[in-house]
């Protein structure tokens, strides 16, 4: 795997830490440790953008960020889970996939190219 | 008054995008600057939308425009690729986005 895509993991996975820490901060100390986090999570986010389109990392971002926000909304704080909203997830989730292939497959013309 | 704080916060969204694009090919203060700070005005008027607007349609819109604005960004001025497959993708992120939001 690109080493691109492990920065797009981490930026989504400090993104669901900080989305989590905005839910359950109390005091300042709280806020601190979020906007660290928040930090380090854009910095991961600018590392992923160097070799892969920021379009196609900040839509992924936004996306992991809201499927998650969903999702800690029904299994930690108590929200309603319907049909409606699994199926925006399921649509979500096969726009991330659909951009990885993409990306895939110009590496792939680009591999093809230099060998032409 | 609140559409016109979601509006300006999506702007700011976009300027942070292409702060993040500038500052990921050239890690130079100004460009960390613009990215960081579009960022951090576009939730700071996202949050004060909040109390004209109910939170879940000014978050769904916010993102929506946000999400929307910064691919086209960079497909109209960093030159990335408009194949079919991106676009139908990054569409079903889109619209999986707003819908979700809109929801919660």
């Amino acid at each position: 795997m690109n080493k691109a895509w492990v920065y797009v993991i981490l930026t989504c996975l400090f993104e669901w830490m900080w989305i989590f820490g905005f839910n359950v901060a109390t005091t300042w100390w709280h806020w601190a440790i979020v906007i660290t986090i928040i930090l380090i999570d854009f910095y991961f986010l600018s590392k992923a953008c160097e070799s892969l389109p920021t379009g196609t990392v900040y839509a992924i971002f936004a996306g992991v960020g809201t499927v998650g926000t969903a999702l800690m909304d029904v299994f930690i704080f108590g929200g309603s889970f319907s049909v409606a909203k699994g199926l925006f997830m399921g649509l979500l989730v096969a726009g991330v996939v659909g951009l990885k292939l993409a990306d895939n497959k110009n590496e792939e013309d680009d591999i093809q190219k230099g060998v032409a | 008054m609140g559409w016109f704080l979601v509006f300006i916060a999506a702007v700011s969204e976009i300027i942070g995008v292409i702060g993040l694009k500038m500052f990921s090919q050239n890690k130079t203060l100004k460009n960390m600057l613009i990215f960081v700070g579009g960022f951090g005005i576009a939730f700071a008027l996202l949050y004060a939308s909040f109390t004209y607007l109910q939170i879940s349609v000014a978050y769904a819109v916010w993102i929506g425009i946000g999400t929307a604005g910064a691919v086209v960004v960079n497909m109209i001025f960093f030159g990335e690729s408009k194949s079919r497959a991106r676009i139908v993708s990054l569409f079903a992120i889109v619209i999986g986005v707003t819908g979700l939001k809109a929801l919660s």
